[in-house]
Parts: structure tokens; sequence; C-alpha cells
């Protein structure tokens, strides 16, 4: 299996199927990541594309310098930042629509997954991100690093700050 | 995930080697540890349980027509690549330079600059808004809010490229820095909706290696108090061998996080900092809103059922979304209160690192133990060493003992008979 810089490379060289494959590779997960910050299916899935036009429209300046996902994922990070300025009372709208669309279908798991959102909702923002970006995205601690331009330190300690904070809300507490 | 006081792995590099981050001699020793310990064992159970829990934030998949956009994007992005091994860049530069040396370009460029002043000075005698107006337009119009810019976060300035694009009339910036939002034009006045101000949560984090750890960490406390705030949570470090650290987190009156920072600076050298501004005057007023209107739905209930002539379900009905409205209600001013608070006092992540001396004989496992530890160690080896020698004659022993009968008999006999003949 090609490494995505060796897919990258290819494609900067004019091979279609090397983005194809680079694509069909981050599609769900770029979604995933924008749904999970979003609320709102249908804008989730509009800036997921956006982020891959973006990637599309960029891709001969991109340069090798740190890991191809930290950069991907650098481009979502500032696709959700513009988002939620630009539109921070229309996301508060989906927010709403969302959130009872997801009482509506009353499934057990989702109702879990509620009280994982209110709890991270709970999280200092700089925090949250980073924990999403490790446990839903998979980043290692130098490519969140890289993508939020911070020292890989601070990552970890951020990291571990955001988790204990996570697992006193979500966790029982043993006596 | 307390801190284990006095021991030899803390929670965070538990954390760090589950996610597969630790530096691989310590790694090692810890998978060591990690089989003996039982305290080590709960932390990492607790990592664990907590990774598992967030997995039940499921998304769906994306739908099929997201696949359509972009493929069909690639295909005009390749349609429109000329053949051949340049890259962009290079295409780039040779078209600007035909460009800027073509004289045609020059001649349209003046003509159209020509063009815009004449439109420009009829539009401007004419009372109809020039470019410049529409831009005030868009700006009194609720495209950005000025005041923003006046407590907002200092954009990254640098990074790669910024791109914009346009789609479905909506601009995003992809890619790159944040661009700064334009500053307001003078004389903008500062209005807030519905008589609420402009409602900024400031956060700082800030980390700080201190000259003198001891002062610096007590000067924490009594500088929050100074300045009004209070200490949510502190935490110290105090490893043998190692710098010792201490974690705080603190809640500052907005009005004198400046001077607060300001004292703390001067605490030791400032490692990173970092401040962020989130505007929440749109949430306040949203849940303002839904607040009042949950109360004129629960006076009307009120009123419903006072005058109840329904029938005793539509009477039961009533008052089950009576209880409803209120629980709305309860949480929607315990969240304006929690907002209003987090507005009032900024919060302040303080990283205080010490600057460590290595100390002479400070090493974390005393000499008796290095001893005592080499000792078992030696017994171990020779233990092993035994073992592994009676391992080796047992599986070995019968078959060299088998070849030795059947090369060294033949070969006595020989070496035997060749005696014989050179005495003879």
């Amino acid at each position: 299996m090609n490494s995505d810089d060796q897919l990258i490379w290819e494609f900067q060289q004019g091979a279609r199927e090397a983005f194809v494959e680079l694509f069909e590779r981050y599609r769900e997960p770029i979604y995933g990541f924008f749904r999970r910050r979003l609320d709102h299916p249908a804008r989730a899935e509009e800036l997921a594309q956006e982020c891959f036009l973006a990637l599309l429209q960029n891709v001969q300046r991109y340069e090798p310098r740190a890991s191809f996902r930290s950069y991907l994922y650098g481009i979502a990070i500032h696709l959700v930042a513009a988002e939620r300025r630009k539109a921070g009372r229309e996301v508060v709208e989906n927010e709403k629509l969302d959130s009872r669309a997801a009482q509506g279908n009353g499934a057990e798991n989702r109702d879990a997954g509620i009280w994982v959102r209110k709890a991270l909702g709970q999280l200092e923002q700089s925090e949250r991100e980073i924990l999403m970006l490790r446990e839903y995205e998979q980043l290692s601690y130098g490519e969140i690093a890289a993508a939020l331009r911070m020292p890989v330190n601070t990552v970890r300690s951020r990291l571990f700050r955001a988790r204990a904070a996570l697992k006193n809300q979500l966790l029982p507490v043993k006596d | 995930m307390e801190r284990h006081a006095q021991h030899a792995f803390d929670a965070e590099e538990v954390m760090a080697y589950l996610d597969g981050e630790l530096e691989a001699r310590r790694a090692a020793e810890l998978a060591a540890h990690l089989v003996s310990c039982s305290q080590c064992q709960e932390v990492a159970q607790g990592f664990r349980a907590l990774s598992e829990r967030m997995l039940s934030f499921e998304v769906e998949h994306p739908s099929a027509e997201m696949n359509g956009a972009v493929l069909a994007a690639l295909d005009s992005a390749q349609s429109s690549r000329a053949p051949g091994v340049n890259t962009a860049a290079d295409r780039k530069g040779g078209k600007w330079r035909k460009f800027v040396f073509n004289p045609r370009v020059w001649a349209m460029a003046g003509a159209s600059i020509v063009v815009a002043l004449v439109v420009i000075g009829i539009l401007g005698r004419s009372g109809l808004p020039v470019p410049g107006n529409l831009l005030a337009l868009r700006e009194e119009s609720g495209g950005y809010k000025p005041w923003l810019s006046k407590a907002g976060p200092a954009a990254p300035r640098g990074g790669p490229e910024i791109y914009q694009t346009s789609t479905g009339g909506r601009d995003a910036v992809i890619g790159g820095a944040v661009p700064e939002p334009p500053p307001p034009a003078p004389g903008d006045e500062l209005k807030a909706p519905e008589n609420v101000g402009p409602m900024i949560v400031q956060t700082a984090s800030l980390t700080i290696l201190a000259t003198n750890y001891d002062e610096a960490s007590t000067a924490i406390e009594k500088l929050a108090a100074v300045h009004g705030g209070y200490v949510e949570k502190l935490d110290a470090k105090a490893q043998t061998g190692n710098a010792r650290e201490l974690t705080a987190s603190l809640r500052i009156p907005t009005r004198q996080l400046d001077g607060f920072l300001a004292d703390v600076r001067k605490l030791g050298h400032v490692e990173e900092e970092t401040r962020s501004n989130e505007e929440v005057s749109d949430q306040y007023v949203d849940l303002q809103a839904r607040l009042k209107s949950a109360r004129a739905t629960e006076q009307r209930l009120i009123e419903l059922l006072g005058t109840r002539t329904g029938k005793l379900q539509d009477v039961l009905e009533a008052e089950r979304e009576l209880a409803r409205i209120r629980g709305e209600i309860e949480s929607m001013q315990g969240q304006s209160a929690l907002l209003v608070h987090r507005v009032n006092y900024a919060a302040v992540q303080l990283d205080l690192n010490e600057e460590y001396r290595q100390v002479l004989g400070s090493g974390a496992i005393s000499t008796g133990t290095k001893i005592r530890n080499a000792a078992v160690e030696g017994f171990t080896n020779l233990e092993e060493g035994a073992v592994a020698l009676l391992v080796f004659v047992f599986a070995v022993g019968p078959s060299l003992l088998f070849w030795l009968v059947i090369l060294l008999v033949p070969g006595w006999f020989v070496w035997k008979r060749y005696r014989v003949r050179a005495r003879g």
C-alpha cells in the first residue's frame, strides 16, 4: 500500500488515481471530523468537499514538511474555525435542529453519544480539539502539534488534562 | 488519574505509553512495571475505558453525492493542466512574464482605470453607493461585528498559503493562516444586540520557566487573590531526579486579567503564552430569547390549568408539559449564569516549570538498593545460566554421544592399526 506522501507526490506528477485513492482513504475520516464538530450532516458534507477541493487546488504548493495527515487536518481545522466565526448564529440554530433529530431516533448508542458530546462541550476548546484529534482522527502527538502549531509537550499535557476532565464526567468515580 | 506520589511512572506517562508515544526505553520499563503494579494497571484501565466510551459518539457515513462533486472538480482540474513536466509554479512564472511585458495588457489596464474613475464619479454625484459605501453597508448589516475586532484574538500570521473560495455565496478561508478581520471604520459605534454588551469569554495560557520555583509557586495563589480571582485547580509534581512542575487553573476577573498576567510574567521566563477570546453574545442572546419564550409558555400553561374545563387526560398532559418547561427554564437559567460567570472571570491556565539543576546523589534509587538489585540480578543470572546449561546437555547430549560412538570407535581401530604398522 502506498504511503500518503507517495500518493500526493504521484498526484503532483499528474496521476489522477493517486488523488482518487487519497480521497477514498480520507473521505469518511474527514466527513466524520466535520460531522462531530458541526452537528449538521449536510453542512459537514459541504465542508468535507471544500476541504478536498482546497487540497486539490493547492496540491502543487504542498511540501512534505510534516505528515500529509496533519496538513489535511490543518485545512479542516481552518475550515471549521472559519465556519464558526462567520456563521456563529447559524451553527447554533443547526445544533438545535440536530439535537431534536437525535432525540427522535432514540437509539441507545446515540444516547451514549450525546453524553460524550455534552461532556466534550464542557472542555476548554484547545483541549477538546486535541482530544478529538487523538481519539477520533487517531493523529499522533507530533501530527496534532503540527496541525495546531504548538509544541508536542503542550499537546501531551493538554491531552492528559482533557482526558482527566472527561473521565471525571463520563466514568463512575471509584471510592 | 491523580498523581502518583513517590511512583516510578506518573499517569501522564501511562497515557503516553498507551498512545504509543513513550520513548522506547521508557516504554519497555513501563511495560515491565505494569505487569506488577496494580495502581498503574488501574490508571491504564481508566484510559482504555474512556477511549471505549468516547467511541459511542458515532457519526453516519457520508452520502455518495460527495464523491461526485470532488471527482468532478478533480477532472476539471486535470483537464485545465497543461501537458508536460513543468510544475504549476513554473508555468505560472512564464505566463506572468508574458502578461507583464504585453503592451496590450497595459493599454487595457489604462482604459479600465479611466472607465472606473468615470463611473465612480457619476455614481458619487448621483448619490448611489460607490464600492466603499457598499463595504460600509455590508459591515452594518452584520457581515462581521466591528466590536469583535477590538477584543478579538490577533490572527496568526505566516504559514501556508491563504486560499479563498466561494461556495454557495459564502466565503471560506482555507489551508492557511486566518486573516484578520478588517478594522472598524472610524466613528463606528460599538453596538450590541438588545442592550447586551459584547460578551467575550477570555482564556489565557502561560508556560513559565521559574528561576525561583518555591517563591513563584507560593506567589501564584497570592496574585490570584490580590486580583480578585481564585484557584480552580492546582496540581504540583515533584518527582525525584526531575524538575518540579506546577499546573494551575485559575479564574481571574476579566478586567484584572491584563494586570494579573503582567504580574505572573515577572515570575520567570515566559516560554509560551497564548490568549484567546470567544465571542458568546449570540449564545447569550439566543439563550435569553429561548428563556423568555419558555416563560411565556409556562405562563400560558398555568393560565390554562387555572381554567381547566377539558378532559382529565388533557389536564395531565398540560401538567406534564408544564413540568418539562420548568425543567428547561431551570436548565437555561443555569446555562445563562454559567455564561455570565465565564465572561466575568477569564480562565487562566498556568504551567510553571522549575529551572532544573542536577543535584549530586539525587538519583531516584539509593546505592543500597542498587547493590541489592545487582545481587538479585547476579543470582538470577547464575540460576538462568545453570538451567540453560542443563537444557543444552539434555537437548544436545544424546545425539552428541551417538555421533561420538559412531565416529570414535572406527577411528580408534584405524589409529590402532596405523600404530601397529608403524612399529612393524
